[in-house]
């Protein structure tokens, strides 16, 4: 646990607690990295599959509302967009809540929500019924718990933070394979109605995953949550600020950090969207052009795996690889074109793999790093505001990386730009405090406790870490 | 004089006789059904033996003379004269055999057909010495776009079944659309009951929208597409199902789903139970909250502290 002299260096715990984590949590909750922690590492895979892993396999159902309420596919495509926005809209709310209340509570809610906005939508005779159920109520039940699920997870592990979203992750890759036939299969037995009925009842499975969170012991919190007494507007609105962690979007790291992800996220979707496309153009077959989306998506499924094992290992920091992550992606979209103007079909297979695994790598880090720069307690509300401005991102990519293509003819424009996107947010990142040292900064000193400390998840995730800030905290 | 009257009565009879021999058929083979109207149009195909199986298509849309031509270039040993003659559907046409002789070093059949009606239409075949083939389907265009599944829909919702004509081929006249009775199709008349069948047409397209579905409107519906000539269908089934259909495999998931949260929730409360019992037999700095929430926090802190 000393602090090593290269650059090499373990999680912040180590390097700036010198003392073993038992001893100083006295009340400490449970081990971390281990024992219940893998458990919610199962709960988060099985929620995130319903949620993204679902987003994405709803394409098979838009064929048959085409056809039954004769709308074109661009308005019917408003549905999955309307889902994605709703639910990184509402991810404030569900840190927010989380903070207010507790977790379990929030997901277990978010689950029902979910699965409530299929079963409505199963009885849906007009397309904007669908807007409303699949697209709002569905994306706020997704909002309300995957945030807090991904920061409950990562607030039961310290050592393995990386390789336990990784794991979880993976789900979304492997998720896609098994719902796309299961989806075509519903569709075929019980048409459109009785498979959104039954991905309803799936959905519904989300409730048990949040259940398996355990509330946490509010011990310290009755003694600081009477310092915020009063209903009177002012405090009301200081409260929710704080439980949506406004403050953060003050602080010079965030915001860098919040910068640099959004302008990866502007390129990150667009070869997801563009590959297949950009293949047929280049002149390989249905089947080619497929098949190289299926390899890119399986090494994405890998590369969340290994770079949560890698990062882990500790030999580098977090920020550092993420860094690399991001710009090695950057580099293998630019490359995606011109890998195809060779006319070489194994030029292309090969970038494309090299892509989804650096893809999918960054993704198992970006989360971890968050913690990192605003401190545990804090880390609920900064993913919220996090997802939230990260999807206007998404929003500006795809379209503009369309418009692109209309422009010039061909994907090559559209691919260069997004992957300088992504080291353009590398760049950003760059800008982070402390970004050059070889050890990682301390921890953001930890807020006064004497004005708005509440109970809920802060004291909750003090408990369950053991960064040297909230053992401060404890022994007041 | 009597002479002169027997050379003459000779003659006639060696005309007579010489008459019944001559044949009054023309060499040409009689052509199949009907006497051709000139003022079809005439349309030419052409086909070369390439091999066994040989099928060429014809799609046609209205009445015309169709001229089909087949060319063999023939054996190793090639005679001057081979016999080759007609089938429409397996059957042989009626003195359509004809001798060909070999020119250019290849042999050539051609007929024209009379297309005017639905039953001209169907396979027609040149066989050269009842070995060599090849076979000319004759037909309205083909719907090739069509769903091969069954189109699922509740009972008293609305369905949609849709037909379409490929861009590739010629556009119909107008649409039809059949149920299947039996054996038999009942045309679909959407000007008669309008409030359950509505038929909208659009040259390539055609959608039957049948309202307020009960169980007996499931089955096969055809889509007819109208040609001059005839009329081309294609098929889809419609399966009408109950809401209950998917209503068990729901209520199915919705149980599992009840019985593991009670499942979490009743564990969780026997492992603070237990706790609580030992953390009770300790002395514990904290006394917190509701029996519900604890959990194995207590426990293992009081252990701690024991242990440091």
């Amino acid at each position: 646990m000393e602090e090593r002299h290269t650059c090499t260096d373990k999680s912040v715990l180590d390097m700036t607690n010198p003392k073993p984590k038992a001893e100083s949590q006295s009340d400490e909750a449970e081990d971390p990295d281990g024992g219940w922690g893998w458990v919610l590492v199962g709960a988060l895979f099985v929620s995130t599959s319903l949620v993204f892993g679902l987003m994405r396999s709803l394409g098979i159902f838009f064929v048959e509302f085409v056809q039954y309420f004769d709308e074109s596919a661009h308005a019917i495509s408003w549905i999955s967009s309307t889902g994605l926005a709703a639910q990184q809209f509402f991810s404030p709310l569900g840190a927010a809540l989380c903070n207010a209340y507790n977790a379990r509570v929030v997901v277990m809610t978010g689950g029902l929500l979910a699965g409530l906005g299929l079963i409505l939508a199963s009885q849906a005779t007009r397309l904007y019924h669908l807007y409303l159920t699949m697209g709002v109520i569905s994306g706020l039940g997704w909002g309300l718990v995957f945030t807090p699920m991904v920061a409950t997870v990562m607030a039961h592990f310290t050592r393995r933070r990386t390789l336990a979203l990784g794991l979880a992750f993976s789900s979304i890759g492997l998720s896609s394979f098994a719902f796309n036939p299961l989806f075509q299969l519903l569709v075929e037995k019980y048409a459109w109605r009785g498979a959104l009925l039954i991905l309803g009842g799936l959905s519904l499975n989300i409730v048990p995953c949040g259940a398996l969170i355990r509330p946490r012991r509010r011990s310290k919190a009755p003694a600081k949550v009477d310092s915020e007494t009063g209903s009177s507007p002012v405090s009301v609105l200081r409260r929710i600020s704080s439980y949506l962690e406004l403050s953060l979007l003050s602080e010079r790291p965030y915001v860098t950090y919040t910068l640099g992800i959004t302008l990866l996220n502007v390129g990150y979707f667009v070869p997801y969207f563009h590959l297949v496309a950009h293949s047929r153009h280049a002149g390989f077959s249905e089947y080619q052009s497929a098949f190289v989306m299926s390899a890119a998506g399986a090494s994405d499924i890998l590369g969340r795996i290994v770079s949560g094992w890698f990062s882990d290992l500790g030999h580098f920091r977090l920020i550092h690889l993420l860094s690399a992550w991001t710009t090695l992606a950057g580099v293998f979209i630019m490359l995606l074109p011109l890998s195809s103007l060779s006319g070489s079909y194994s030029a292309l297979m090969v970038i494309s793999l090299l892509y989804g695994f650096c893809s999918g790598a960054l993704t198992s880090v970006v989360f971890v790093v968050v913690p990192l720069i605003v401190g545990v307690e804090r880390m609920m509300g900064a993913l919220g505001l996090l997802q939230l401005i990260e999807s206007g991102a998404g929003l500006l990519g795809t379209p503009l990386s369309g418009f692109l293509k209309d422009v010039t003819g061909n994907y090559v424009a559209s691919f260069i730009v997004a992957g300088s996107f992504l080291i353009l947010g590398t760049l950003t990142m760059a800008t982070l405090p402390h970004y050059f040292s070889c050890t990682d900064p301390p921890p953001p000193p930890q807020r006064s406790s004497l004005d708005d400390k509440h109970n809920g998840l802060h004291s909750e995730l003090e408990h369950m870490t053991s960064s040297p800030s909230s053992d401060t905290n404890h022994r007041v | 004089m009597l002479a002169s009257w027997k050379q003459l009565i000779f003659q006639i009879l060696l005309l007579l006789v010489s008459c019944r021999h001559i044949n009054t058929t023309s060499p040409d083979p009689t052509p199949p059904p009907l006497v051709p109207i000139d003022s079809l149009p005439r349309d030419v195909r052409r086909a070369a033996f390439k091999g066994e199986g040989q099928i060429e298509k014809v799609e046609l849309l209205n009445p015309v003379n169709l001229e089909l031509v087949c060319t063999w270039t023939g054996h190793q040993n090639k005679e001057s004269n081979i016999t080759g003659f007609w089938r429409k559907d397996g059957l042989e046409i009626e003195n359509s055999h004809l001798t060909v002789q070999l020119e250019n070093e290849q042999y050539q059949l051609q007929q024209v057909f009379n297309i005017v009606s639905e039953e001209n239409l169907g396979n027609y075949s040149c066989v050269f010495e009842s070995e060599v083939k090849i076979d000319f389907v004759v037909a309205v265009p083909q719907i090739g776009e069509i769903r091969d599944k069954p189109v699922v829909t509740y009972v008293g919702d609305s369905g949609v079944i849709t037909c379409k004509m490929e861009d590739s081929k010629p556009m119909p006249n107008t649409w039809k659309w059949y149920k299947a009775n039996g054996t038999d199709k009942e045309e679909i008349f959407a000007a008669a009951e309008p409030q359950r069948y509505e038929i909208k047409n659009n040259e390539r397209k055609t959608k039957l929208l049948v309202n307020n579905l009960t169980m007996a409107d499931s089955g096969l519906y055809y889509c007819g597409a109208v040609y001059t000539l005839s009329t081309s269908m294609g098929h889809v089934e419609l399966k009408v199902i109950t809401y209950y259909e998917p209503l068990k495999p729901f209520m199915a998931i919705v149980a599992e789903v009840f019985i593991l949260v009670t499942a979490i929730l009743l564990f969780e409360r026997s492992r603070s139970k237990k706790n609580d019992t030992e953390g009770d037999m300790m002395s514990d700095q904290t006394n917190t909250l509701s029996p519900g929430e604890n959990n194995g926090l207590e426990g293992s802190s009081s252990m701690r502290q024991r242990k440091t």
